[in-house]
């Protein structure tokens, strides 16, 4: 926030730095050509002043706007250049400041913008009048011969004119000239060459008819100024139609998406920070469900208002993206600051009242929001769309109501992440409730055996939850198991054996057609090897097997020995332990049998004692 | 001159507001001290009826204009923020500056007065006759403030106008056109959001 600020004072000072030269150099300028000359007007001479004044003020007032935006165009640009073409530069320099004079104090605009105009009126008049003398062109009527001073002297009008306010977004926007240019050509040079040749139109009248020529002028190019500023009126609301979302009043999807590539070129080319905030509405389905589609629109309609009226001061952008989900884009922030501002947006969304509201979980109005910043890597607007997305998601998992900034707590993403995967295996496992009650269950325990064992082997969160997911999911395959078999309560015939022992390909298959599950295929395929070689499928031996998978063959087997399983006898943990010890170094790695062993023996030494722990402390 | 801005405010006024509209307006039209106006105008009547009779009427009437202009932008100052106030004020107290810079009259420039009947111009130049106005010379104080503007055809009416007069017009226009279509304006602004509403 205050970054911004201090970025926005700068940029005023040298925009207003700007004009303060300009008006020097203007005011030098019209002391020197003007000199009060009309001081000492004839009655006549003020009449025609009071006459041109009116006319420049009339089409001021009438005045319309212009791309880029807030540029101002009225047509008194004729009515000076025809002034200077008949009573010279110093007459028109005083039609000027009588204009001057009483449009700031009748408008009540800021003084300076008044004096800046003022001086680039200046600047352009007596530009246009120097070129028109020196080219040969003599003060009065308009003569035929002499067209081509005439040209030249509009030409470095308009000229000076661009140049003083090209320059001027170019401090302003920081874009380079050409491009201020560029669009300043593209959007104004039509209606400017009517200006500029119906001043010469304007000098002929005035010459020929006096005041009635100026009043037939005035009328004209009142009517075209009317129609000029009707036709951009149309123009922006078309303009406007196709760039809003009628139910919240922000701009829509594809204005947004338009937006978001610019201002990605920007971030890029100039560096500056860019965030891009992502919002979702918390429960509006609930909302929806109980009050109505009607009313959920107008909740849309109210937040989008509520956006509006604060993202405007701030300078962001707020669109609606979709549905209940909104953008913020905040060109000049950074993470923490725009951080800042979207929870301070939250707490006062919180503490609106909205009717209705009680329906909500929080009892209040809320949203869930992903911020994403620019980062010098990203150049496809999608990839920061995404992040955001992401990162709202994992705002709406830690309970809603929350702002999260991607990647700024991965530890918190990781869990969030590990806790949906188990999630979704579980899922998955449930089949086994009808097929295989005791495989879901065994699944679940060997699930906490790892979970005990990634901490005891202090595994990284990448191993660590390959492992825990890799235990859980371990036994898929014996979904293809028939039914029968699996739950046939006497010894299995050699047939049927070698039907067991097929799940762990099947479970490979399995896990392959997800991309998530890829990395756990191993678990899968692998925990039923041997460390002597003498397990299937492959036969592999020692450290040919991955050391978790055969953490996880002990881990499995031991579960198996000591639980009730259709075709053996259950083992108590010490028996387990024994049979285990037994086995170290045949069927499983002695090293981390002895690991297990450890383990297992604390906490049976913790369930048999829970109160030593306590007593010893 | 007073008349022209209203004729021509009327006239837009009912383009663009409608007479319906436009009378309904003058029915709830609200000044504050409404009654100075009138009052003010049958003092002026008074004195030029009089002033032929009386010369005792005759030598003061300069400065009884004077005070009636006075009284009238006081008048205007209290209505300053309806719409066009500001601009009769201007231009009356222009004319009210030249005047009183110039002895209570209007001084009126011989060029511009040539648009006029040649018997009225014969009568400023000789300056027997007591009027508001009289001939614009060296000794004129402000001369740009007086009535050196000349109206002739194809204007509908041939006057000598001072600046003052059409600052005065334009605001005298602005008002009745506003009046007379303002509201709807009005009404437009002040329609509630379509949004809900958040009470």
């Amino acid at each position: 926030m205050s970054f911004l600020k201090r970025e926005r004072t700068l940029k005023i000072s040298a925009s207003q730095w700007y004009f303060i030269i300009i008006s020097l150099f203007g005011i030098i300028v019209f002391g020197f050509v003007n000199k009060a000359e009309f001081l000492n007007y004839t009655l006549q001479e003020w009449t025609w002043l009071y006459a041109l004044t009116g006319a420049t003020l009339i089409l001021d007032h009438f005045a319309f706007q212009l791309p880029p935006k807030g540029n101002g165009q009225s047509m008194d640009s004729s009515v000076y250049l025809a002034c200077m073409f008949i009573y010279g530069p110093a007459f028109a320099l005083s039609v000027c400041l009588l204009t001057l004079i009483i449009s700031s104090v009748y408008y009540k605009k800021p003084f300076w913008k008044d004096l800046a105009n003022f001086n680039i009126y200046v600047l352009m008049i007596s530009g246009a009048s120097i070129v028109f003398t020196a080219t040969g062109g003599t003060i009065g009527t308009l003569e035929n011969e002499k067209i081509l001073s005439y040209l030249a002297a509009l030409t470095t009008y308009f000229f000076i004119n661009v140049l003083v306010i090209g320059f001027f977004y170019v401090i302003l926007m920081r874009s380079t000239l050409y491009e201020a240019l560029k669009s300043f050509f593209k959007d104004i040079i039509l209606v400017y060459l009517s200006t500029l040749i119906l001043s010469l139109a304007l000098t002929i009248l005035i010459s020929s008819n006096g005041v009635f020529g100026l009043t037939l002028f005035i009328a004209l190019s009142t009517m075209l100024s009317y129609s000029f500023k009707q036709l951009f009126t149309m123009y922006n609301d078309i303009q406007e139609k196709a760039t809003r979302d009628q139910r919240t009043g922000l701009f829509n999807h594809s204005y947004f998406e338009s937006l978001l590539d610019e201002e990605i070129v920007k971030a890029s080319q100039n560096d500056t920070p860019l965030s891009l905030v992502m919002i979702d509405i918390d429960d509006f389905k609930k909302y929806n469900d109980q009050f109505g589609h009607l009313k959920g629109d107008m909740l849309l309609g109210f937040l989008g208002h509520f956006l509006h009226e604060e993202c405007e001061p701030a300078e962001v952008v707020a669109s609606r993206f979709g549905g209940e989900e909104f953008t913020i884009l905040m060109p000049g922030y950074d993470e923490g600051a725009a951080s800042e501002f979207v929870n301070r947006l939250r707490k006062k969304l919180n503490d609106t009242y909205y009717e209705g509201v009680e329906i909500f979980p929080s009892g209040c109005l809320s949203f869930s929001a992903g911020i994403a910043s620019h980062r010098v890597d990203i150049h496809d607007k999608a990839q920061l769309v995404d992040f955001a997305d992401q990162a709202m998601y994992y705002a709406k998992k830690q309970g809603k109501n929350n702002v999260h900034i991607y990647g700024s707590s991965s530890a918190k993403e990781h869990e969030i992440d590990f806790a949906e995967d188990v999630r979704d295996i579980e899922q998955q496992l449930k089949l086994f409730l009808y097929k295989d009650v005791d495989t879901f269950k065994h699944s679940k325990r060997v699930f906490r055996y790892a979970m005990d064992m990634s901490t005891v082997l202090k595994l990284d969160s990448v191993d660590r939850r390959h492992f825990i997911l890799g235990a859980l999911i371990h036994d898929i395959g014996k979904l293809e198991i028939p039914w029968g078999i699996l739950n046939k309560k006497g010894k299995l015939t050699a047939e049927e054996w070698e039907t067991v022992k097929n799940h762990v390909v099947w479970g490979k298959r399995i896990a392959e057609t997800n991309e998530k599950l890829k990395e756990l295929v191993p678990f899968i395929e692998l925990h039923h090897e041997r460390y002597d070689g003498g397990g299937y499928p492959h036969g592999y031996s020692g450290k040919q097997i991955p050391r978790l998978c055969r953490m996880l063959t002990i881990i499995d087997s031991f579960d198996a020995m000591t639980t009730e399983r259709p075709y053996q006898k259950t083992k108590t943990y010490e028996e387990g332990i024994a049979e285990l010890r037994r086995c170290s170094g045949t069927q499983f790695d002695p090293e981390l049998t002895e690991l297990f062993i450890g383990y297992m023996e604390q906490r049976m030494l913790e369930q048999q004692q829970p109160a030593a722990g306590m007593e010893s402390s | 001159m007073v008349f022209d801005g209203i004729i021509l405010g009327l006239i837009v006024g009912m383009i663009r507001g409608g007479l319906k509209q436009g009378l309904h307006a003058f029915g709830q039209l609200k000044l504050k001290g409404g009654w100075i106006f009138p009052v003010l105008l049958l003092i002026q009547l008074v004195i030029f009826a009089v002033q032929d009779q009386s010369s005792f009427v005759a030598s003061i009437s300069n400065y009884m204009f004077m005070g009636i202009y006075i009284v009238g932008m006081i008048f205007l100052w209290l209505n300053r923020d309806q719409h066009g106030f500001g601009l009769i004020l201007t231009g009356v107290f222009l004319n009210f500056l030249v005047m009183a810079v110039n002895g209570g009259r209007m001084p009126v420039s011989l060029q511009a007065a040539s648009v006029l009947d040649p018997y009225y111009v014969d009568m400023l130049s000789q300056g027997t006759v007591i009027t508001k106005h009289y001939l614009l010379d060296e000794s004129t104080r402000l001369p740009f403030l007086g009535d050196i503007i000349p109206l002739s055809p194809p204007y509908p009416r041939s006057q000598a106008i001072s600046i003052g007069d059409i600052v005065m017009n334009v605001g005298i226009f602005v008002y009745i056109v506003q009046l007379m279509s303002g509201d709807k304006k009005k009404a437009e602004k002040n329609k509630p959001l379509e949004t809900g509403s958040s009470a």
